[in-house]
């Protein structure tokens, strides 16, 4: 598992949104974001990057205390120890205030045609 | 005597010093939870669909098309066809004298070098490497992507047709492998709560499920490879793919603990 150093992300809201800034866990540990962009308010986007600097065995992103948040799309990239960093593309997902949005997701294999 | 010595370690025969009775000292005030609030709320962990760009998954044509993906993980490539390779089957070989004996793709493959072991599942070949480093993954991936190429023009069978009738029945296998589970895997791994199920059998592919302490752990890979894998083939030789349908991400396992409401964004 590399260590993550920062990660980024774009959240594009849909038709329900929150009014708070989300924060991020990592490992189960609650964090704010160290850069905040945006809002998560309906139709807006957020731009949010963290700084965990350590090995993320879990990483998500938490839903909101009350109501739910109806996310569209999210855009993250990585930037690992000693490797180029990386994205992904997540699709939408709706979360209430009992669910967190995973979003550690390892390095997409490479694929090629041989 | 040094008077630090004499602090520490009383002479021999000296009265121990009185142990303090009664009620115990109050809590400070830190550490008393009378919040309402703080109840553990459980958490569950949503895995996102993950986006892929069009372009990369389209291109397919009436050539025989190969896609090789690196893992990163396991130190194999999955070699992904455009046309079924073993219909209904999966058949793994551990060693070039195996592949021999029962399947000449497997061969062809072995004998490319550096080839640790075959497994042949529907439209996919997953070769995994000996660790002797003879070829880059990505000159090997080129060469056995060639290897297989040519070897499905042929037209000749992929695994010896006596070998594939000679595969028992599902029920049969299920039973032995559900065998297996009860009797060594889950007795094994039960100190770690953990449990394996089996879902179901296809042909002789296995589908299981890492649940409990598993589910989620570090160490389920290991596990998979190591324990699960080795004790099903022993016992059951004619299974090939063993696929673990465990979503490790999700849910409440062991690294998603249940935090307190106040502690959530």
């Amino acid at each position: 598992m590399p260590r993550l150093e920062t990660f980024s992300l774009t959240i594009k809201t849909g038709t329900q949104g929150r009014k708070d800034i989300p924060k991020y866990s990592i490992n189960g540990f609650p964090l704010d974001f160290d850069e905040i962009e945006g809002e998560a308010e309906p139709g807006k986007v957020l731009k949010v990057t963290g700084h965990p600097e350590s090995f993320p065995h879990t990483l998500t992103l938490s839903g909101p205390d009350e109501g739910i948040w109806e996310i569209e799309e999210v855009n993250a990239e990585y930037f690992c120890s000693n490797e180029p960093s990386y994205k992904i593309r997540m699709g939408a997902v709706t979360l209430d205030d009992h669910s967190d949005l995973n979003i550690w997701q390892e390095r997409p294999p490479e694929v090629f045609e041989v | 005597m040094a008077a630090w010595f004499s602090k520490v370690f009383k002479p021999k025969g000296a009265e121990a010093p009185p142990i303090a009775t009664g009620v115990n000292p109050p809590m400070p005030d830190w550490a008393i939870d009378d919040d309402e609030e703080d109840e553990l709320v459980p958490r569950q962990i949503i895995n996102p669909p993950i986006l892929v760009d069009e372009e990369e998954m389209s291109g397919w044509s009436e050539d025989i098309r190969i896609k090789a993906k690196l893992s990163n993980i396991e130190s194999a490539c999955v070699f992904m066809v455009d046309r079924p390779i073993l219909d209904g089957f999966s058949f793994w070989c551990p060693d070039k004298d195996f592949a021999y004996g029962s399947s000449p793709l497997a061969a062809a493959i072995f004998d490319v070098g550096g080839v640790g072991s075959v497994l042949l599942h529907n439209m996919t070949v997953t070769v995994t490497g000996d660790g002797s480093g003879v070829h880059t993954w990505e000159e090997g991936a080129r060469l056995i992507g060639a290897v297989i190429r040519e070897f499905l023009q042929s037209g000749k069978p992929v695994v010896q047709p006596e070998v594939l009738a000679n595969i028992p029945p599902e029920e049969e296998i299920a039973r032995r492998i559900q065998k297996v589970i009860d009797e060594e895997i889950n007795p094994g791994i039960a100190s770690h709560s953990g449990v394996i199920t089996l879902n179901r059998v296809e042909g002789n592919t296995v589908f299981i499920t890492m649940g409990g302490g598993c589910q989620g752990c570090a160490a389920s890979t290991i596990t998979l490879r190591q324990g699960i894998h080795q004790a099903f083939r022993t016992h059951v030789p004619e299974v090939g793919g063993i696929l673990d349908e465990t979503d490790h991400s999700a849910g409440m396992n062991p690294f998603f603990k249940e935090l307190p409401a106040g502690m959530r964004g």
